[in-house]
């Protein structure tokens, strides 16, 4: 554990813990776009900052999503320097997404309405990259990626064709922050969007038991054949969740009935 | 063996350094010449020179004479480039240095000089040649210039290898560690964090292997230090390695190089290749049982990966984009494992420091930043080229001493310093002496070196909108910060010189500014303000007079000047109307001319043509 001063007041900390996760856990409302806790922590958006110091570190601003807690720490989350470079955060997140919903709401959350930096190309896309690491470093496969440098840094998938990697698992438009990436389930096809763009189109299976579609034939195929896989039954049997569920439960009931008939009591 | 022994048993020859590190005069009798082959020499032609010479030399007999005494070699670079090609022409110890030769001169300066012993006079380096190097100190070039950087034999002869010799056998990895820190060397890429602490950090981290890194990829425009210690004395980089990485217990080093320079990387594929066969790398290294290897990577065309964390992230193989520290490179580097990455000038630094002694190093200098640096003085100067100075010499010094001056007899106005991430300095603090705090405190930075002099025709608000453009084009893109925010500051800027600023621009590029110094991810984000910071911060009044009065007081920024025929001075010459690439002056010939405005590219063309002084340049 670590003794920590946060906006003036003690606490205990895990060591392991990041000054955002001990944050949020006292209630606090920081910003972070670009943060998932299925993820390693990335440090693009620059939202998270706090203004900290300690024994060994000059008072600065520092990212609050990769920042360890140690002893003797002190950290402001809403002092007149987070707030001001905040602000100027925001206002450029706005400048490049204007039509981001989620991304106007966040930012009205923290003071900030308009922007005084609006750019000629815009788009929805934050480039916090939480597809990307999605994709790669949890479901293994690139299928969607960063391309370009500076300011041309976008986010891609196959360009100019569907993609062939994209087993349509909808990761990368469940972890999107800002709308840009949608999933959409039409009969037996599902198709990702990435700005309005058809970037993926598969064919959904349809559950052996009440024949609705629940997931593409290429995930079911790729966590078949996944080493970590440990859901194999549930594979098998091609059962959409709701009907996954009422099958075990048949299971179980069978097993309890056995039971109690063998043990009355 | 025989390689191993040479190594050891080897005789010093004449051409030793003194105790300035620097070499003394070579009393070898005989002749050599010595043709500058550095990029910029070869640019000038001087390969060509060089085989003039050898065949000057072999008709007209003196190889005959003299034999094996008698030689033309290649060296390094001197550092005044603009005087190339640089020739040295040494007899039985005495040197005269002949400036702009060319192949056709070869001749001449056989005859009259080598065998008449009478010197050209109309060819030889003139006083401002020892002007240039009277305040320098030479120490990392101080061997670029007299031995051919591709021989292993010329390096050795002249010391090379000696001081990994003398650490290798006869310093425990602590000592070497000890005696950098009593330097007091600090990092020469930018940063000048202590080069010993650095190195004992790494070595007290937990795991292994540890790898060494070089970093030269210098990325700035108009510096070109690094290139010339690798094109000039590429072997003094490659023993700084074999020492740091014995203090810190690494058998892995690599040298990330850009790729945009062809010749260094030759020379200094070439000199691995032979330090691995004169047993200076590989195994069993001077036959002290020490492994260690170098590799060269190259890099692809980004400015970014002169970042040490992108840099790391090209050499595995990924993309190159920095990403958070902590963890530092000695902590968690290369392959997760403790990394040193210190600069090429840093390296080449020890084997002088580890030969004379820390205490012989930390005598030059001032008090928190010890030794020489290498500055590359280019811009609006009499004296271009590369100069090693010590630390603490005042800019005005530098700038005019060794400089010379301005050209064109035009004033001072700024000496940018530190690369693309520097500030720039005014006439006001000319007299600071350069160090590291010194050129912080000025707002600047010292950076790897580049030094780029303006005179009063420079726009400071074009000039900052230069430098961050330069450093828009190379950000990452990964933080918000610099790749939102290094846009919208050109974009400001774009519109100040284009005569649009209001009284909001100097407010908005100010919290621009601070919020990329305060929360970019990496040095490239932070420092990217620092020309308009500093501009802002000097020359207030000519933001204010774009914005206000929509003037461009150096007459530079198109969209704020006119140009203009005086009708007095116009004779109806037509030259102005004959060049310009518009069709867009009007007259009869031998009646003064007129200028249409709203067709005016401000190309400036008509303004060069005019003899008359009638076309003029002023203000919107």
């Amino acid at each position: 554990m670590t003794k920590i001063r946060l906006n003036g007041k003690e606490i205990e900390a895990d060591e392991d813990a990041t000054v955002l996760d001990v944050a949020m856990q006292e209630g606090l409302d920081i910003p972070a776009l670009c943060r998932h806790e299925a993820l390693a922590p990335y440090g693009a958006c620059r939202l998270c900052i706090v203004e900290a110091e300690g024994p060994a570190l000059r008072r600065s601003l520092l990212t609050s999503c990769n920042l360890k807690t140690f002893d003797g720490m002190s950290v402001e989350t809403e002092s007149p320097r987070v707030k001001s470079s905040r602000k100027v955060l925001f206002e450029l997140l706005l400048g490049r997404s204007p039509d981001s919903k989620p991304l106007k709401e966040m930012a009205k959350r923290f003071g900030v309405e308009s922007t005084r930096f609006a750019t000629d190309r815009s788009d929805d896309c934050a480039r916090c990259g939480l597809c990307v690491r999605a994709c790669q470093d949890r479901i293994g496969l690139s299928a969607i990626t960063f391309a370009g440098r500076g300011q041309k840094r976008r986010v891609t998938a196959e360009i100019g064709k569907l993609s062939e990697t994209c087993i349509g698992c909808g990761a990368c438009a469940n972890i999107c922050p800002t709308g840009a990436i949608k999933l959409e389930d039409n009969g037996n096809e599902r198709k990702i969007f990435l700005h309005d763009t058809v970037i993926s189109a598969l064919a959904l299976a349809g559950c052996e038991s009440c024949r609705k579609p629940y997931a593409t034939l290429k995930l079911l195929d790729y966590v078949a054949a996944h080493p970590d896989n440990k859901y194999g039954l549930n594979i098998k049997l091609k059962l959409c969740p709701a009907c996954t569920r009422k099958h075990y439960a048949g299971e179980h009931s069978k097993i309890l009935l056995s039971y109690s008939r063998t043990n009355p009591d | 063996m025989k390689s191993v022994l040479k190594g050891i048993f080897h005789k010093k020859q004449d051409n030793e350094t003194d105790s300035n590190g620097a070499r003394k005069k070579s009393d070898n009798r005989g002749v050599t010449i010595s043709v500058c082959a550095g990029t910029g020499g070869v640019a000038a032609g001087g390969y060509d020179v060089l085989n003039a010479f050898a065949a000057q030399l072999e008709e007209k007999g003196v190889a005959a004479k003299v034999g094996e005494r008698c030689r033309v070699h290649k060296v390094g670079c001197r550092g005044f480039c603009a005087k190339d090609v640089l020739v040295d022409v040494c007899i039985d110890g005495d040197t005269t240095t002949y400036q702009f030769i060319d192949p056709g001169k070869a001749g001449r300066i056989v005859e009259e000089h080598i065998i008449g012993g009478a010197p050209v006079r109309e060819w030889i380096a003139g006083p401002d040649y020892a002007n240039f190097h009277s305040k320098q100190k030479k120490i990392l070039l101080s061997d670029c210039g007299h031995i051919d950087p591709e021989d292993i034999d010329a390096y050795i002869a002249a010391g090379g290898y000696g001081a990994a010799e003398k650490a290798l056998s006869s310093m425990k990895p602590e000592d070497v560690i000890i005696k950098i820190k009593e330097s007091g060397l600090r990092g020469r890429g930018g940063a000048g964090f202590p080069t010993g602490l650095k190195w004992e950090l790494c070595r007290a981290a937990g795991e292994n292997p540890k790898y060494i890194i070089c970093n030269a990829d210098e990325g700035d425009p108009g510096a070109f230090m690094d290139r010339a210690i690798i094109e000039g004395n590429p072997h003094s980089i490659i023993e700084g390695m074999i020492i740091g990485a014995y203090a810190i217990g690494a058998n892995e080093g690599y040298i990330y190089v850009r790729a945009e320079y062809p010749l260094a990387v030759e020379r200094l594929r070439k000199a691995i290749a032979q330090a691995r066969g004169n047993a200076r790398l590989g195994e069993n290294i001077m036959g002290h049982g020490m492994n260690f290897d170098i590799n060269v990577k190259l890099g692809a065309g980004a400015f970014v990966c002169g970042e040490e964390t992108a840099l790391i992230a090209s050499l595995e193989d990924r993309t190159g984009e920095p990403s958070h520290r902590p963890p530092f490179p000695v902590q968690k580097g290369l392959r997760g494992k403790p990394t040193t990455i210190n600069n090429v000038e840093t390296w080449a630094t020890i084997p002088k420091i580890i030969s004379n002694g820390p205490e012989w190093f930390a005598a030059i200098g001032t008090e928190k930043s010890k030794g020489t640096k290498i500055f590359s003085l280019v811009g609006n100067i009499n004296n271009t080229g590369l100069v090693e100075v010590p630390m603490g010499i005042t800019l005005r010094e530098i700038i005019y001493d060794i400089g010379g001056g301005i050209p064109n007899n035009k004033n001072f106005k700024a000496v940018q310093t530190g690369g693309p991430s520097g500030g720039c300095i005014p006439l006001s603090h000319i007299d600071t002496p350069v160090d590291y705090e010194n050129l912080t405190a000025l707002g600047s930075i010292m950076g790897s070196g580049g030094m780029v002099v303006m005179d009063e025709d420079a726009c400071m608000v074009d000039v900052a909108k230069f430098f961050v453009s330069f450093c828009m084009d190379e950000s990452c893109g990964k933080c918000t910060p610099c790749r939102e925010g290094t846009k919208m500051i050109v974009k400001l800027l774009d519109e100040i010189t284009g005569g649009e600023g209001t009284g909001e621009h100097i407010a908005k590029l100010e919290e621009l500014c601070g919020a990329l110094k305060e929360t970019s991810l990496c040095g490239l984000g932070k420092t990217a303000p620092n020309p308009v910071i500093s501009t802002i911060r000097y020359f207030r009044h000519e933001y204010d007079a774009h914005i206000s009065s929509k003037k461009c007081p150096a007459g530079v920024c198109k969209a704020l000047i006119t140009f203009r025929i005086d009708m007095s001075k116009c004779n109806g010459c037509t030259a102005c109307a004959a060049n310009c690439p518009q069709n867009s002056i009007i007259g009869e010939k031998k009646k003064p001319h007129e200028i249409i405005q709203e067709e005016c590219i401000k190309c400036g063309i008509c303004f060069e043509s005019c003899k008359f002084g009638a076309v003029t340049k002023g203000q919107a």
